[in-house]
């Protein structure tokens, strides 16, 4: 059942800017991961993810965390019950 | 002291709001993020857990910038010499410009 | 939680079992179990065994088993308990002067220029709808991934 989700991250991974992408849910627990993130970004993530989501004002509107710097950002986003977060360098 | 703090980040292009925040709590408030402590409290805690945040072992947190982006505003936060800079800004993105 | 017994034999035998004491008479030759007296003398031999049987698995269960409830306290006296909880306060005095001076660990400062850092160019829009893209089409893999219940977790047992 997990292929669609595994093939889904390998898609990804093919964009030559992207070197890294992890799927966490609210708890923090990885879901899949490629490259520069690893099991040990889940819980920033999921973390980062949910105080974020307490800035919001519009419940459709949810934000996009990135850490941003010179090399490239970490952009991460939920969607549902899962956060995303994608690693890509700057072009 | 506190004018040269605020002075860079009042300049800042399409800021609606500021906020320099210390350990001690807040040190300058402006526009939409006047005395908002609420606001304050998030973003710290979220700068608390991003400086936890390492790539492949590296010794110091891998970004100079943290930002919040929402559709039409965004929250953008820096650390420098203890101190916590947050600026609010407008962006009107919805457009992506084509090439 | 869950079935800890279930019987489909007769009340009798049941009524005996739920009066017998969890841990058994030191002394078992001294009587007779109340409900050999009550069955009449032509039972059959196996009727014998089911009762040894059952009466080796009580005995086991109640030599496993640990009951809270029941467990004698060891009694202190007044002196020690108070002396116990002078120290334990101290201990803790103690220890909480030492944690109040251990301060959060500090900031690490991620530039030297702050308001140039923050006036730089936002992160693209269409960076912004990208991953936005990727997290949607995750959602939509990840409700795949169901549980597929083959068999029934809970089944009963049955003592033929």
């Amino acid at each position: 059942m997990e292929s669609t989700l595994e093939q889904h991250l390998d898609d990804t991974m093919k964009n030559p800017a992207i070197v890294g992408v992890l799927c966490t849910d609210q708890q923090g627990h990885n879901l899949g991961c490629r490259g520069s993130l690893s099991d040990e970004h889940g819980g920033v993530v999921s973390v980062l993810a949910r105080q974020a989501a307490s800035l919001m004002r519009d419940p459709t509107d949810t934000p996009t965390v990135c850490l941003e710097s010179d090399s490239g950002n970490i952009l991460m986003k939920t969607h549902g019950s899962i956060t995303v977060a994608v690693h890509k360098m700057a072009s | 002291m506190t004018t040269a703090l605020t002075q860079g980040l009042e300049r800042i292009p399409d800021q609606i709001g500021y906020l320099v925040i210390s350990e001690d709590g807040v040190l300058a408030s402006a526009g939409e993020l006047e005395n908002d402590e609420r606001t304050a409290g998030v973003i710290m805690q979220m700068v608390q857990t991003a400086c936890k945040f390492r790539l492949h072992g590296t010794a110091d947190p891998p970004f100079k910038r943290l930002s919040v982006m929402f559709e039409d505003h965004a929250y953008l936060v820096t650390v420098s010499g203890q101190k916590v800079f947050v600026v609010k800004r407008q962006s009107n993105q919805r457009e992506p410009i084509s090439v | 939680m869950g079935c800890c017994y279930s019987s489909e034999t007769e009340t009798t035998e049941q009524d005996r079992d739920e009066r017998k004491p969890l841990i058994p008479h030191p002394n078992p030759d001294s009587k007779p179990i109340n409900g050999a007296e009550r069955n009449p003398a032509n039972l059959p031999s196996t009727r014998t065994d089911e009762q040894a049987l059952l009466t080796s698995i009580l005995t086991k269960t109640a030599l496993n088993i640990i009951d809270v409830s029941a467990a004698d306290s060891q009694g202190m006296e007044q002196h020690e308990y108070m002396d116990k909880a002078r120290q334990y306060s101290t201990k803790l005095a103690v220890l909480s002067n030492t944690l109040s001076q251990k301060k959060p660990a500090p900031l690490p400062s991620l530039t030297t220029q702050p308001h140039q850092v923050l006036a730089s160019d936002l992160v693209p829009y269409s960076d912004m709808q990208q991953v936005s893209k990727i997290a949607a089409y995750a959602y939509s893999a990840i409700s795949q991934i169901k549980v597929d219940a083959k068999e029934e977790l809970v089944v009963q047992f049955a003592i033929p």
